[in-house]
């Protein structure tokens, strides 16, 4: 599979501080990628070092096939990029931005741009300044979908949108893909509503990469498993590494198993508790998944 | 719009849920021979799903039989035979196990349930 964005040994430093360290990503062209790590974890670095906003001081990341610190107009003109923190020309009406931005794109659809401007509802000859936040960040997807991008990166969409603004922007998103080719990577905190749409995960965390793995098996290995004893349930003295937060109060343990296999769950859960009366074990949503794996990060910090 | 129910439940492979709404809506008849199936793009977009998924969805129930491709049409409903009993039982199938499996936490013998089942059913019955 290639690799639509590839990050090797990927460093960034803010003076002495480390926020990125040693980042190998690989983003297979084709899929929607979700980024997921908690507040200050390196995501916006990641991005803005890929989409060479920022020089990585260390390693290095290519998009498209193209070394991140040489994108050119070229490349460029086949990435969409929408950002929380993004600086819209305020004192332009929504018209006067897409006529400023469609000479930029070759590929520029005009037909699309007026199906999108309906189905989003963007008064046209408004000055974005008096836009609401949902209208602004509209107007800004509008102007990165038009040209109908290979790669379109976002950076914590969602926040600050209503739901309904919310399903206007994703309906927005997956009209690309009526076209062939089409990769999205975005970094979220809305995390149920990239559950459904992204096919891989990446999770970061103090500039490490965590995990990267398509949903299917990442939902597959996590599991929230509860057991019931007969006797005052303790923890084994031997915890598998793979058990997460486990803890243990009355008669019950409780803990996420990451390395979930169906087989052989039951002889590992009588070994590790001989007198268990119950075992429950759930599949996991994105979101439990990654506040488990939250969890664990902030122990291991202390 | 969507021509069957499809409530996302977090946690389970949304191609799967996919695969078994589809299933339960021609066993209830929500879905017919003949009917207009939704495009991967329609199916992607209306339930917030990756295209993806929802293509391969799509081409899983082609050939399970349940969907056909006709020139010109798109996709519809194929001719599938109607439900047998014990096809939509199957439907209750995950339930049921999860209520022997309170039940029997709760050590309740099976007559028990039995019985509250009935009240249950004979409650439903009586409100129509």
């Amino acid at each position: 599979m290639n690799a639509i964005i590839q990050t090797e040994n990927l460093g960034r430093k803010y003076r002495k501080k480390e926020a990125l360290k040693h980042l190998t990503l690989s983003v297979p062209e084709g899929s929607i990628f979700a980024f997921l790590g908690p507040n200050g974890a390196g995501k916006t670095t990641t991005i803005k070092t890929f989409m060479n906003i920022l020089g990585p001081t260390g390693g290095r990341a290519s998009v498209l096939g193209v070394d991140s610190r040489k994108l050119g107009p070229a490349e460029l003109a086949q990435i969409g990029y929408v950002s929380e923190n993004q600086k819209y020309p305020a004192w332009m009406t929504v018209q006067q931005l897409l006529d400023y931005c469609r000479p930029f794109y070759p590929t520029w659809d005009t037909a699309f741009e007026a199906k999108l401007q309906d189905q989003f509802r963007l008064p046209m000859n408004v000055k974005i300044k008096t836009l609401s936040r949902g209208m602004q960040v509209k107007a800004a997807l509008l102007s990165s979908l038009a040209y109908r991008p290979r790669l379109l990166v976002l950076d914590e969409p969602f926040s600050g949108l209503d739901p309904l603004v919310r399903d206007e922007f994703i309906h927005g998103i997956l009209e690309l893909s009526e076209q062939e080719n089409w990769s999205v990577f975005i970094s979220s905190h809305d995390i149920d509503e990239v559950e459904r749409l992204a096919d891989w995960v990446g999770v970061i965390n103090e500039g490490e990469l965590q995990l990267a793995e398509p949903t299917v098996s990442l939902q597959a290995r996590f599991r929230q498993v509860e057991v019931v004893t007969a006797v005052e349930a303790t923890l084994p003295s031997m915890l598998p590494k793979t058990w997460l937060n486990p803890q243990a109060t009355g008669h019950t343990v409780r803990f996420v198993d990451s390395q979930y296999v169906e087989e052989k769950s039951g002889e590992i859960l009588t070994n590790a508790f001989p007198s268990l009366t119950q075992t429950d074990v759930q599949p996991m949503s994105l979101r439990e998944i990654f506040i488990a794996l939250a969890r664990t990060y902030q122990f291991a910090a202390r | 719009m969507m021509p069957f129910q499809f409530k996302f439940k977090p946690g389970i492979p949304v191609f799967e849920q996919v695969i078994y709404a589809v299933k339960k809506a021609l066993v209830s008849s929500q879905l017919a021979t003949g009917d207009k199936f939704p495009s991967v793009r329609q199916l992607s977009q209306e339930l917030k799903i990756n295209p993806n998924t929802a293509h391969k969805a799509i081409m899983a129930l082609v050939e399970d039989g349940i969907l056909t491709v006709r020139p010109g049409i798109g996709t519809v409903v194929a001719e599938v035979p109607p439900a047998t009993r014990q096809q939509k039982r199957s439907f209750l199938t995950e339930d049921l196990e999860q209520l022997v499996v309170e039940a029997r936490k709760l050590s309740l013998e099976l007559p028990e349930v039995e019985d509250a089942l009935r009240q249950q059913w004979n409650r439903f019955t009586k409100e129509k």
